[in-house]
């Protein structure tokens, strides 16, 4: 179980925001942020990053295709195959963890993201019982930032 | 002025070369793009670039050593780091290796632009 304090919650949910706000000029709407259980919430691709250092666990950004390909176009990418789909969610969950540093100190050692398209058995593997979820919504596209970060 | 562009992602590295074409920055001409610090080093030693930005967090070899190794090379060489983490101890360490400017990702045109424009001076 993940032992997050609201204001360690809170710079995940202000890094998303101010990614999607800051390279595209539409804030993520947070939809709600809980405890979850067994039924990890993800979408079509997965960005997942492990923890390490200071730290133990993996936060992950998990989106549906159609935002991804959004969010590229956004980015003036007109390349939207699959390995661009892979390298934009890896992308997002890279910069989110990344940014938890100036919080949580450069303790926080994070991993290269492991992109994931659909498989679940990866994702479960790799959190354990009950991280924290964030649901935003993005243009009219949901998707979750899930956060599971113990302190050694 | 000569541009390496390092970055372990395709679409972060498609991006800065796309800014680096503005007008405003015309005076860079991109010479190569690495996805880590072994193809950076390689690349640099065939390319001779001015100016490179580089991410840290990167499979081969991390950014902070490629940076070590690099300014090894060339002292004279303009390192721009483009990285997610957002602690002052890596920009710090950074810097501490040589690197002359630092990026906090996600970044907007005009802010990468400016940083390599001040580079360029």
């Amino acid at each position: 179980m993940t032992n997050l304090s609201e204001s360690d919650l809170k710079v995940f949910i202000d890094a998303v925001t101010h990614y999607f706000s800051h390279l595209t000029g539409e804030p993520a709407e947070i939809r709600s942020s809980y405890l979850t259980d067994a039924a990890m919430p993800r979408f079509d691709y997965t960005g997942l990053i492990t923890v390490s250092g200071n730290f133990r666990g993996c936060v992950y950004f998990s989106a549906p295709r159609l935002l991804l390909r959004e969010l590229l176009i956004q980015l003036q990418e007109p390349d939207t195959c699959e390995g661009n789909l892979l390298d934009a969610v890896g992308e997002v969950a890279n910069t989110i963890s990344g940014n938890a540093r100036r919080h949580f100190g450069s303790s926080l050692d994070i991993s290269v993201p492991i992109t994931i398209r659909g498989a679940t058995e990866q994702i479960k593997a790799a959190v354990r019982a009950r991280p924290f979820a964030i649901l935003l919504r993005w243009q009219r596209y949901e998707a979750v930032v899930v956060v599971d970060l113990e302190p050694m | 002025m000569k541009l390496l562009i390092v970055d372990d992602s395709n679409i972060i590295r498609s991006r800065i070369a796309r800014i680096a074409l503005h007008p405003r920055l015309s005076d860079i001409s991109i010479v190569g793009l690495a996805k880590n610090g072994l193809e950076a080093v390689e690349l640099c030693q065939r390319t001779t670039p001015d100016v490179v930005t580089m991410d840290l967090t990167m499979p081969e070899m991390d950014g902070i050593q490629c940076i070590e190794v690099l300014m090894n090379g060339n002292p004279e060489l303009n390192i721009l780091v483009v990285s997610a983490l957002g602690d002052k101890i890596t920009a710090l360490s950074a810097m501490k290796k040589g690197a002359r400017g630092f990026l906090q990702k996600p970044f907007s045109d005009e802010q990468l632009a400016d940083a390599l424009l001040e580079l360029a001076c």
